[in-house]
């Protein structure tokens, strides 16, 4: 998961590069770190660097995790000459390497060949069967294949063993709501809060499923978290601010003809239509008036 | 006596989804279609434009009121609605229509009876370069009389076109100057308000 200032100095470098600036290096460091894809890039990038000799040798021994980051890339790309020939340089520094060994497999699985895939991980998995990029790996071969309930078997699997990973409790509530199983999502996203409070994006996330589950106790607390998910990020998620105006409508849509206890004060609900039409205002004032109409039909008193 | 409902879609409509799809080539998208009943043929939709909506929790439902709500909106005033829903796979391979977009393409037909789905057709997508194809990359689906998403065959002439027969040229041309890149969708949107899902410079 990526912060937006993460995002932004991504994208500042990227086009650096691309627009030959220089800082090559310093960009495939930053998409290692930030785990994340841009495998385009980083293949075009990566391999002026590898096919340089002067600029490889400059490198040290972060060549290696060079050759190692252009093989996965173009895999990923389908380019599966290169990630072969990436693959031997390696083969040939490290040759009892089990991270080469995971590299092959890798290759396997870029082509298709599932069998051979699934062949060479058991086999590394016997000399280290606590290996989580492995295990991670056989997730990800059930979910290529279409096998979901495969992958959701074994991600679970996983996280019973690893429960602190965090991006595989993330992956799961998505595959679950892209299943349209939402109350399992919704457990996913208790257990990342529960252990990460502090990050937004599970609030918002959470909110969302419990939305989309429906029901007035379910938008109540989406409501809530739509709330918290605002405190975290000081006001500016755009996201949230829509969702409490949603909640409000939604809830005011289930309470109708209830006495006055079940029905909410609308503080809320006003506080976020006036953000939102601030940050139109002033950011898309084209869209103002859409926006507008849009929360007057949402029945939001402003 | 048909009774067949055609659909044509207008080239930077066409190009919109494709582009989408091909900006996100890792992860589901969607977009939704809009448009009106022909004021020539009463048996003929035209898909006059398109918007990119997401490219991920394709499944929840938050986002996907509010950019309904606004798109509708704004269109209503040119005198266009909704009238169906476009859907890209995760997989490559994979032609199952999802739960997910039989829901989204429901919510459409209730307003508009006419709705139609459309699904990318990776493989005639990836095949584009090496053909003179003119049809559309795409699977299209309708509602048949038992409520159910059914897929249009390619029997008897096709009921998904384009209107400007040589969009898929353009699309190609499209294609490898990375276009794409410039797409703006309701994720982008909502990520950053200040840009507009209308796309309005991308064909300029």
């Amino acid at each position: 998961m990526v912060s937006k200032t993460e995002e932004t100095q991504l994208s500042n470098l990227e086009s650096q590069v691309d627009n030959g600036g220089g800082g090559a290096w310093e960009y495939l460091c930053l998409v290692r770190k930030l785990k994340v894809r841009r495998s385009e890039k980083v293949l075009k990038h990566g391999l002026s660097i590898l096919n340089d000799p002067k600029k490889r040798s400059s490198l040290g021994p972060d060549e290696w995790t060079l050759y190692d980051q252009v093989a996965v890339a173009a895999m990923d790309c389908q380019c599966l000459d290169v990630a072969k020939d990436c693959i031997k340089v390696l083969h040939k520094k490290f040759p009892e390497s089990k991270r080469v060994g995971r590299l092959e497999a890798l290759l396997f699985e870029a082509k298709g060949s599932w069998e051979e895939a699934e062949k060479a991980y058991s086999s590394l998995l016997e000399d280290n069967p606590l290996d989580q990029v492995i295990h991670k790996r056989r997730v990800a071969m059930a979910k290529a294949q279409g096998n979901m309930s495969g992958a959701i078997e074994w991600l679970n699997k996983y996280l019973e063993i690893f429960m602190a990973d965090h991006d595989a409790w993330r992956e799961l509530a998505e595959i679950y709501s892209s299943l349209q199983m939402y109350k399992q999502a919704a457990f996913c996203y208790e257990e990342l809060i529960l252990s990460q409070p502090m990050v937004p994006q599970y609030h918002l996330a959470y909110a969302d499923v419990l939305y989309t589950l429906g029901g007035l106790e379910n938008v109540q607390t989406a409501k809530k978290y739509y709330a918290s998910t605002i405190e975290l990020t000081g006001g500016k998620n755009t996201r949230a601010l829509f969702g409490i105006c949603l909640c409000s409508a939604a809830i005011g849509q289930l309470t109708k003809g209830r006495n006055k206890d079940d029905k909410e004060s609308p503080e809320l609900q006003s506080l976020a239509a006036t953000a939102l039409e601030r940050d139109y205002k002033q950011r898309a004032p084209d869209k103002l008036s859409l926006l507008t109409t849009a929360l007057k039909s949402l029945k939001v008193s402003l | 006596m048909g009774g067949e409902v055609r659909y044509e879609i207008a080239q930077n409509a066409y190009a919109k989804l494709v582009l989408h799809a091909l900006k996100h080539k890792s992860s589901a998208v969607n977009a939704v279609l809009i448009g009106r009943p022909s004021s020539a043929h009463n048996d003929v939709v035209e898909i006059t434009d398109s918007v990119p909506l997401f490219h991920s929790h394709v499944g929840l439902l938050p986002q996907l009121e509010i950019s309904l709500i606004l798109i509708e909106e704004h269109y209503a005033a040119t005198g266009v609605n909704i009238v169906g829903y476009f859907h890209s796979n995760e997989r490559f391979d994979d032609y199952e229509l999802s739960g997910v977009a039989k829901n989204i393409g429901d919510h459409i037909y209730r307003y508009f009876p006419q709705a139609a789905i459309l699904l990318l057709d990776n493989k005639k997508l990836e095949a584009l370069p090496k053909g003179k194809d003119r049809s559309p990359v795409m699977q299209l689906y309708t509602r048949d009389a038992s409520k159910n998403w059914k897929l249009a065959g390619s029997d008897g002439g096709s009921q998904l076109t384009i209107r400007e027969p040589s969009a898929n040229v353009v699309l190609l041309d499209y294609i490898s100057t990375e276009k794409w890149k410039d797409i703006v969708d309701f994720d982008d949107h909502l990520d950053d308000i200040s840009k507009d899902w209308l796309n309005p410079e991308l064909f300029k």
